[in-house]
């Protein structure tokens, strides 16, 4: 499916067609990520989005080639600016792809900084594993990680720093500088403010936006929460069970439902209708009945089929392939794209 | 083990409680809880002066980031640690110490809900043992049959039906959503009168949320439970809670009705907090938050002098830092708030 | 948990124990040795050997310090094995005025080298008897070998034994085909038994032929009057080889000894090993959760014992009080408790912090309901694992101790079996088959357990989380 419309005059820096990662385990395989497409253009930022199970993490991984066993990409293609990743061995994917092009911020990556090292000894490391071309000397690193680390906020005596003498968000600014400094295209952010505090996830928030205007960098960024998603995302990916449900822009997800601009998949709409708003007095919650189907067995058809209240005989079924609904506005369901009297309610 | 100690004389009720108190379950007076780490050199102030009143059949909220002592204080009131000082008054009798056979008796009126519902429940227990536990604690049911009969009851009640079904799984074949319902079912087995939960839907996905708490509502509501809501997802307790009190550092800042302390907040750390939270509308990609708090959380073994929130707070004068730290101050309707300067914001 | 739950639990385990090579392996040796602990005692040549180990009338009839049968494969020479004899063909002569003639002829196929060491004749009956009896040789000599008026009372059983019997009777018969050779044997100095199975040379004390064929042993009873009677005689050939692993110098059937053992180093090891990791568990939990001056005074008892050397002190309590085998157990485990109480110990700090135990004591729960309920189910598959491992070590101490001679003397261990071979010249006299399967067994049965508790260890020891 290309991506040409008139609006994006620009090639995009990430393509991904047709993804698919699954696990290979002792009790079957489970297809974590079943077919998944999506461009994203420089300087844009796609959030995605969904809860436990739905492959987002595993996009993640899957976007860096680097899935944990037992799990395998089987199908598809990613090409970041121009080069197509899958199917390239470590050692190149070491030197010449991962943090030179697309570098990545883990969830709880914070906590995860070996607590013996100094940030500078840190961020060497990461420099001598994925640097390319000719090295640099010392003295040029030094420069470089000071660069980051004042970018990201950081004052520069904090590379003589331990792990342990740092708070959580100084902590998760550092993370952050490390997969900035050696300038990628894209990068990857895991749930970067989940485990943080409401003031400090603001503060890392209007942070991760300073950047993007500063460094005109693309990003993912996957979360399980809306609201944090409004934030950040100018278009949001909506996963399901390893699949896409909706990708749609950030006016139109989180514009009003009911209206012409709105989310189109049922999923997503008793997503945002179950998210709370604080400025708001909300009376009623949504909730959705049942969980997310076994990624072994998928059912047939629609894999959210069992848990809509739109769901008719062919959900169950055939399987909605993705359709672009208008402008770049993607959904994969039955009733968005066949009712014409569907209003967005 | 249990030397007979002189309960302390029970500090005075400060002079702010104008609110109508017939009606009030539980009380803390002054409450403090100190931990002596490092061999005692640091004293970190975990708890340092919390009071509050929770009325019959109300939902408090009890909201704050992390490290301002809003667990600890959960557990002060389960008697799961004890205070340093102040007093834990139930029903007009002061419960703060009391001897072995009182204490039973004091848990059965008191229960709580864990944050994380796999790790509350003994892994290796089914349901059944679950729910069983506090009966055989408590000494309640004569034959194995009655007490079967009183854990499908409520079992029923917190809507997994037919209770036969689950009664013999482990809580590892139950989902998160799941396993919290019978985390709240252990809690009304006894019928007690005040429940503290500790985060219950924090680790549970956005679509089952409102479903958990929606029937925690309706069961608190029916029950006429008085419920104490601890929580750092004030979005949540918007939904949730009749009233609201936010701590800071060990002490309450500012409490009142949800309505008043979310959409007229007074304490300049309120304010901060609902500036700081995300919601899922359109329009905010570009845009950086303005968070009126400078730095981050101090460490509760130095707590400042002074305001504990004036080193942070962009509205702080000399007289912040310099005199004592101002107490609760009733601006009528049963909103109090901690700030000197209030008038002059 | 009912049955069902178990039932699939027992099915889980199961298949990740049968990956583990090892542990099968284990666990088949041990099957091996509870079983022939529980059968042995119908299966052994010698039934009631156990009560009778130490009970010189018992193996009279056995060959001592004979090499097992089996030697008989390897050598050019075989060695006469031991037998008994029983279903002689009875006859009956009536020779008038209520006196009878019982002859019961036995026969005895020859085929060895190696004559056997003796041959005893158990005569029963009652009344005045006059018995004698006379062996017909293949090569058509015939010797009368004994010739007597027996006394005999019921229960009662009088032996005649060739080697110390005979001796007379068998010069008599060398004499009377030899008198020269006659001449120069003297009862004291011979072997009657050989000269009875060899060629009647010069040679036939020194480098005797072995005369093969059928020999015929006619036991005739002259029964004198109704009230008398002599019952079916049995006659033992004690061979010069015997048994499956041969005697001793007591005459004890080695082979015997052996199966005997295994019931009591079971006993032993398993007594032992579960009620100190039992005691050391329960402690460990108690140390752990209850904290304080509990924990301290544990801990400190645990530090004592810990350190303190097992051996010698199990042979300094022996040589002084010369303790029971229950005795011995007791101190042991007083001893082996402290193997399993720090892990325990360790295990129960983490579990204690678990969030369900926070949860258990909001409810209401009482310590002991906490470390009965929660804590100690969790650690029980480690405990059998503890108990599979810690067995090996204590059958050695026992057989050290046996070794030293300050054993139980009534039971039949095989450090004893090998204490009693090292004091009786065993090594010196290269009596193999008698030192070798003693320490073969304590190996093996050490090794079984080793392999299964390592087995056992592998899939139960609890991980970090409890999970």
């Amino acid at each position: 499916m290309s991506d040409n419309t008139a609006s994006s005059a620009a090639l995009p820096v990430l393509t991904v067609r047709d993804l698919k990662l699954h696990y290979f385990t002792s009790k079957g395989v489970v297809r974590a990520l079943d077919g998944l497409s999506f461009d994203l253009l420089p300087g844009e930022t796609i959030g995605l989005v969904g809860e436990s199970g739905c492959g987002k993490t595993t996009t993640g991984v899957a976007l860096l080639n680097m899935p944990s066993p037992p799990g395998r990409i089987v199908e598809g293609s990613i090409r970041i600016d121009g080069t197509e990743i899958v199917g390239l061995g470590d050692h190149e994917l070491r030197r010449k792809v991962r943090w030179s092009k697309i570098s990545m911020v883990f969830q709880g990556a914070m906590n995860c900084l070996t607590p013996v090292y100094t940030i500078r000894k840190l961020m060497r490391e990461t420099y001598a594993e994925h640097f390319v071309g000719e090295r640099i000397d010392a003295a040029a690193i030094e420069v470089l990680m000071r660069k980051y680390v004042t970018l990201v906020g950081l004052p520069e005596h904090v590379l003589g720093r331990y792990p342990h003498e740092l708070s959580g968000g100084m902590k998760q600014r550092v993370v952050i500088a490390m997969a900035l400094f050696l300038e990628p295209k894209v990068i990857v952010m895991d749930e970067p403010t989940t485990a943080l505090d409401v003031i400090v996830q603001a503060q890392i928030l209007n942070l991760i936006k300073r950047l993007k205007r500063e460094l005109k960098l693309s990003y993912i960024f996957i979360t399980h929460d809306l609201a944090t998603e409004a934030e950040v995302a100018d278009r949001i990916l909506v996963m399901y069970a390893g699949k896409m449900a909706e990708l749609g822009s950030n006016e139109e997800i989180f514009g009003p439902a009911g209206s012409r601009h709105g989310p189109l998949h049922p999923y997503t709409q008793k997503l945002l209708a179950s998210t709370p708003l604080l400025r708001k007095k909300v009376s009623e919650l949504a909730f959705i009945p049942g969980a997310p189907p076994d990624l072994i067995d998928p059912p047939a058809g629609c894999r959210f089929a069992p848990r809509c209240s739109f769901a008719k005989e062919k959900c169950r079924s055939v399987e909605p392939p993705v359709a672009e609904i208008e402008n770049r506005h993607m959904v994969a369901c039955w009733k968005a794209m066949e009712d014409p009297e569907y209003v967005r309610a | 083990m249990c030397a007979l100690k002189m309960s302390p004389a029970m500090p005075e009720r400060p002079g702010y409680f104008g609110y109508d108190d017939s009606n009030v379950i539980l009380e803390l007076r002054l409450l403090r809880k100190e931990f002596h780490v490092h061999r005692g050199r640091t004293i970190v102030k975990a708890v340092d002066g919390v009071s509050f009143q929770l009325h019959r059949g109300e939902i408090l909220g009890l909201v704050g980031e992390s490290g301002c002592g809003k667990t600890t204080t959960g557990k002060l009131i389960m008697k799961l640690i004890e205070p340093s000082s102040g007093a834990i008054i139930v029903d007009g009798e002061d419960r703060t110490r009391l001897p072995r056979e009182r204490e039973i008796e004091y848990r059965r009126h008191v229960q709580m809900i864990f944050q994380d519902p796999y790790a509350s429940m003994n892994p290796h227990f089914k349901v059944k043992d679950v729910l069983e536990e506090p009966l055989l604690i408590h000494k309640i049911g004569r034959t194995r049959s009655e007490r079967m009969d009183m854990v499908a009851e409520v079992m029923e009640k917190v809507k997994m039906s037919p209770a036969s079904e689950y009664m013999d799984r482990h809580p590892h074949m139950l989902s998160g959503g799941q396993r919290q319902r019978i985390a709240t079912a252990r809690t009304l087995i006894l019928k007690p009168q005040i429940i503290v939960a500790d985060e219950p839907v924090s680790m549970i996905d956005l679509s089952t949320r409102a479903e958990i708490l929606h029937l925690m509502k309706s069961i608190q509501r029916e029950m006429e439970l008085s419920f104490l809501y601890i929580t750092h997802d004030i979005s949540t307790a918007r939904f949730f809670t009749d009233r609201i009190a936010v701590m800071y550092l060990g002490r309450i800042v500012e409490i009142g009705s949800q309505d008043e302390v979310i959409d007229h907040p007074i304490h300049p750390y309120t304010k901060a907090l609902i500036a700081a939270v995300c919601e899922p509308v359109p329009g905010r990609v570009g845009i950086e938050r303005e968070l009126q708090v400078k730095g981050e959380i101090p460490s509760a073994a130095a707590i400042p002098a002074g305001c504990r929130f004036h080193p942070r707070c962009p509205f702080a004068a000399k007289e912040c830092e310099e005199l004592p730290e101002p107490e609760l101050e009733d601006i009528g309707g049963g909103h109090l708030h901690a700030c000197r300067r209030w008038k002059e914001i | 948990m009912n049955l069902r739950d178990s039932m699939e639990s027992l099915r889980d385990f199961w298949a990740e124990f049968s990956k583990v090579k090892t542990g099968l392996v284990g666990l088949a040796l041990l099957l091996a040795f509870v079983l022939l602990g529980i059968f042995g005692s119908f299966i052994v040549p010698f039934p009631g050997a156990s009560s009778h180990w130490r009970d010189i009338t018992f193996w009279q009839d056995n060959p001592q310090a004979a090499p097992p049968v089996w030697v008989n494969f390897f050598s050019a020479t075989k060695g006469c094995p031991s037998t008994t004899l029983t279903k002689p063909t009875v006859n009956s002569q009536d020779e008038g005025n209520g006196v009878s003639l019982e002859t019961f002829v036995f026969t005895y196929a020859y085929r060895y080298d190696l004559p056997p060491r003796d041959m005893v004749i158990r005569l029963k009956g009652t009344g005045q008897v006059p018995v004698s009896i006379t062996v017909e040789r293949p090569d058509g000599l015939s010797a009368e070998i004994y010739r007597d008026q027996l006394q005999l009372a019921e229960d009662d059983v009088q032996r005649v034994s060739v080697s110390r019997n005979c001796a007379q009777a068998v010069i008599e018969f060398v004499r009377g085909q030899n008198e020269d050779l006659a001449s120069t044997m003297s009862p004291e100095l011979i072997k009657p038994i050989g000269i009875l199975f060899s060629k009647l040379d010069t040679h036939v004390s020194d480098s005797p032929t072995p005369v093969k064929g059928e020999y015929k042993i006619t036991v005739t009873a002259l029964i004198l009057s109704s009230d008398f009677k002599l019952d079916k005689p049995a006659i033992s050939i004690s061979g010069y080889v015997s048994g499956l692993l041969g005697t001793d110098a007591s005459k004890r059937d080695v082979f015997t000894g052996i199966i005997i053992g295994i019931r009591w180093a079971l006993i032993i090891g398993i007594l032992t090993s579960v009620v100190s990791v039992i005691a050391g568990v329960l402690l460990g939990i108690i140390a752990a959760y209850i904290g304080g001056a509990v924990d301290w005074l544990l801990t400190r008892l645990y530090e004592l014992i810990y350190l303190l050397p097992v051996l010698p002190f199990l042979i300094v309590i022996s040589a002084i009080f010369k303790p029971s085998i229950w005795t011995l157990i007791t101190i042991i485990c007083l001893f082996f408790w402290t193997g399993s109480f720090k892990t325990v110990y360790s295990m129960t700090l983490q579990i204690k912090e678990e969030t369900f135990i926070e949860a258990s004591r909001a409810l209401g729960s009482s310590a002991w309901r906490i470390m009965l309920k929660h804590i100690s189910p969790i650690l029980l598959p480690y405990s059998f694992a503890s108990m599979a491992l810690s067995i090996p070590a204590i059958i050695v101490y026992e057989a050290s101790v046996s070794l030293l001679g300050l054993g139980d003397a009534t039971i039949v261990s095989w450090g004893q079996i090998l204490e009693a071979a090292l004091s009786q010249g065993a090594v010196i006299n290269r009596l193999w088959w008698w030192v070798v399967p003693p320490g073969l067994m304590i190996a093996l049965m050490g090794m079984s357990f080793a392999f299964l508790g390592t087995a056992l260890d592998k899939i139960l020891h609890p991980k970090l989380k409890t999970r």
